[in-house]
């Protein structure tokens, strides 16, 4: 039994303290442990540091974007008073004529009206100047106003128009007037008649819907996240569809059917390979075959969708075995034991038992695929898509994409809303794993 | 315990097994194991820890199956089929012989599914009536009737060990089968929750075959009939409890149940 410890001598001198006197050994023990103490306290102190500082950059990180988009949720409005010609927009019951109303000038309507309020302004580069003030969009915003309002208002009525996004910015603050006029994106003139409007009190910061409600556009103030937010969710709803059951297959299978031997090994490394390749890499891959062998839409969420599921499909299935290999084997015993097959004992009590970490793992998985932006690019998810899209094929884009391409234009009024926006990814990928830790304790069971 | 005198005289054997050998990967846990078993008797298997007998006893319903380097030799019969033939669907088996399990092992489901579970995986009940019955009866079998009946719906999981064992006897026994094997189902119970199965197993040799593997060789004198004493996976001796116990033949065997080893 002892070969290996064999007991070299026993004598004091050669054991030293372990045969001392238990008070010099106390002692010894003793001085020790103020030593051992300091260390643990170190440890904890460098374990705390560590935090704080994970937790600092996050915070920093946090208010960057929160200080810089804030202001995105509201929109500057300028005050125009509008004649609309009824006649030129209405049928002869008196309705608004969409075709008339399509067709007619709104925009020269709004400039107009908007030069009355200007009269010393005359030259005409200068009153191009002064329209510059408002929305290039702002026609187009009063042609909906109209439209949904139902019926054209007799006489004048003051409407608020967008403002430009300089306007926007200046009216934010986000513009410096003491810079040279030259490099300022506002001239001196229009610096003037702003403040002109500031003191007439017909400027305003409203909400800005538009945001919530539109697709990109060209003009900062037309431009929303509706599109990218519907870009993403068909997106989503297709990796879910192909990766959730195909993950929870391939992982029923491996753990349960698959015979033990060299394949199977190759597959199990490599599912656990495929969970670590850059998404730029599956990218590249549904461009190569979804779009170019298959012939698939460019820049459809389903495309992406399918390229999403390809990136997710490892994360789910390594989840997924995780949870099935965490339900005790005497509960497979006892189904096996009844005379179950192995499929009934796989679908009625490993997986309801599996069902919470499977969800989890899935939304997780799920979370990141929303995340995703370099996948996207490479299938043309990257456009520039001014339609919410309305199905499977639509062009689209995606949240992060869209937040890509804001965060790449000129305009410092994009600046903000690319800050939004991620605002809005963020907020969608903290409830999502809300979600995730609120369905596993709820279909947690203890046994 | 009393002794059946019909029995004694003739006893009938349910099942046979012979030269059974158990391999896992390289190596040999179980080296050619004989023994005839008596229909509507208990058998236990005793020895020590390592010593095979569970692994033998998951050879009646082909429980080593599942495990992958697992491999099993030789015969065991029962109505003249060798149940180790591949021939023989373990789905089937199982149907016929019951396992209850060291553990217990209730689905995290209500006392009522856990018993329902296997008929209606096997298609046993034509309607809720007769399942109704189904799992009165077992439960009635298993001495559970009594303390679940106003709680049928309740989950199994909370149920005391003692309660959850004759559960999963009661799943078993729902099936219909003519063998239960049972693997040390006291281990994890209070010595009352003990004397309860004991009593239970002792009223379910008149309808069951029934194997069980123990640790306790107090247990084994208690309710079986004849034991079997394995040792570092080779059957030591085999015989009447009675004699096993008092005049045993084998010096391993002597060793073991004075307390010598083990």
């Amino acid at each position: 039994m002892n070969d290996h410890h064999e007991i070299v001598s026993s004598s004091a001198g050669v054991a030293g303290l372990y045969n001392a006197p238990t008070s010099v050994r106390m002692a010894h023990i003793a001085a020790g442990l103020k030593k051992r103490r300091a260390a643990s306290k170190r440890l904890r102190i460098y374990g705390i540091a560590a935090i704080c500082t994970a937790v600092g950059f996050l915070c920093i990180l946090l208010t960057t974007i929160i200080s810089n988009g804030y202001t995105a949720f509201q929109q500057t409005e300028i005050a125009v008073t509008i004649d609309v010609p009824a006649d030129e927009i209405v049928d002869a019951n008196g309705a608004i004529d969409v075709e008339k109303s399509r067709n007619y000038n709104w925009d020269g309507l709004v400039k107009r009206s908007f030069r009355k309020a200007f009269p010393e302004v005359t030259g005409m580069l200068e009153q191009r100047s002064l329209g510059e003030l408002l929305s290039a969009n702002a026609g187009y915003d009063l042609r909906l106003q109209i439209e949904a309002a139902g019926v054209v208002p007799t006489g004048a009525v003051t409407y608020w128009v967008k403002s430009s996004d300089d306007v926007d910015m200046l009216m934010k603050g986000r513009m410096d007037r003491s810079i040279d006029e030259k490099k300022r994106r506002i001239n001196d003139a229009q610096l003037v008649w702003f403040d002109s409007i500031v003191a007439d009190d017909a400027i305003r910061l409203a909400f800005n819907s538009t945001f919530f409600n539109a697709a990109d556009s060209r003009e900062p103030e037309s431009a929303g996240v509706l599109g990218a937010i519907v870009g993403s969710a068909l997106a989503l709803i297709v990796t879910v569809v192909l990766a959730l059951p195909l993950a929870v297959m391939a992982a029923v299978y491996l753990e349960y059917f698959a015979p033990p031997g060299r394949l199977t090994d190759f597959i199990e490394v490599n599912v656990n390979n495929l969970a670590a390749v850059p998404s730029i890499v599956f990218g590249l891959l549904g461009l190569a075959v979804f779009l170019g062998f298959f012939g698939m839409p460019r820049s459809a969420p389903l495309v992406g969708g399918m390229v999403l599921a390809l990136m997710t499909l490892p994360t789910i299935i390594i989840a997924t075995r995780a949870s099935i290999r965490a339900v005790p084997t005497s509960i497979r015993d006892a189904a096996l034991g009844l005379g179950a097959s192995p499929m009934q004992t796989a679908l009625d009590h490993i997986l309801p038992l599996a069902a919470p970490g499977i969800l989890t793992g899935t939304i997780i998985g799920i979370a990141q695929a929303l995340g995703e932006t370099a996948p996207l690019i490479m299938i043309g998810m990257v456009a520039f898509i001014v339609d919410v899209p309305a199905s499977f094929t639509d062009p689209a884009t995606a949240l992060p994409v869209q937040i890509y391409i804001w965060s790449d234009s000129a305009e410092r009024a994009f600046y903000e809303r690319s800050s939004l926006a991620i605002m809005v990814l963020l907020l969608f990928l903290i409830s999502m794993n809300l979600a995730a830790v609120m369905l596993r304790r709820k279909f947690e069971k203890k046994w | 315990m009393e002794m059946d005198a019909a029995t004694e005289l003739m006893p009938e054997s349910k099942l046979k097994a012979h030269e059974v050998s158990v391999f896992y990967g390289e190596k040999q846990a179980l080296f050619d194991v004989s023994l005839n078993i008596n229909d509507k008797s208990v058998t236990s298997f005793i020895g020590p820890s390592g010593c095979g007998k569970s692994t033998f006893l998951r050879c009646f319903n082909r429980m080593n199956d599942v495990i992958p380097s697992c491999r099993v030799q030789g015969q065991i019969i029962m109505d003249e089929v060798n149940l180790n033939s591949p021939k023989v669907d373990p789905v089937l088996l199982r149907a016929r012989v019951g396992m209850v399990f060291q553990k217990p092992n209730p689905f995290p489901k209500t006392v009522y599914e856990n018993v329902a579970y296997g008929p209606r995986i096997h298609g046993l009940a034509a309607n809720r009536q007769e399942m109704d019955f189904i799992v009165e009866d077992s439960l009635k079998k298993a001495g559970l009737w009594k303390e679940v009946s106003d709680r049928l719906n309740d989950q199994a999981t909370g149920l005391s060990g003692g309660q959850q064992q004759r559960l999963c006897i009661a799943r078993a026994i729902a099936v219909g089968p003519d063998v239960l094997l049972m693997d040390e189902p006291c281990s994890a119970l209070d010595p009352i929750a003990t004397s309860i199965i004991e009593e239970l197993i002792s009223d379910l040799q008149n309808r069951f075959t029934i194997l069980i593997v123990t640790h306790s060789m107090q247990q084994a004198a208690r309710v079986s009939k004849k034991t079997a004493y394995f040792h570092l996976g080779k059957l030591i001796e085999y015989g009447d409890t009675k004699e096993i116990f008092t005049r045993p033949q084998n010096e391993q065997t002597e060793a073991y149940i004075s307390g010598k080893i083990g």
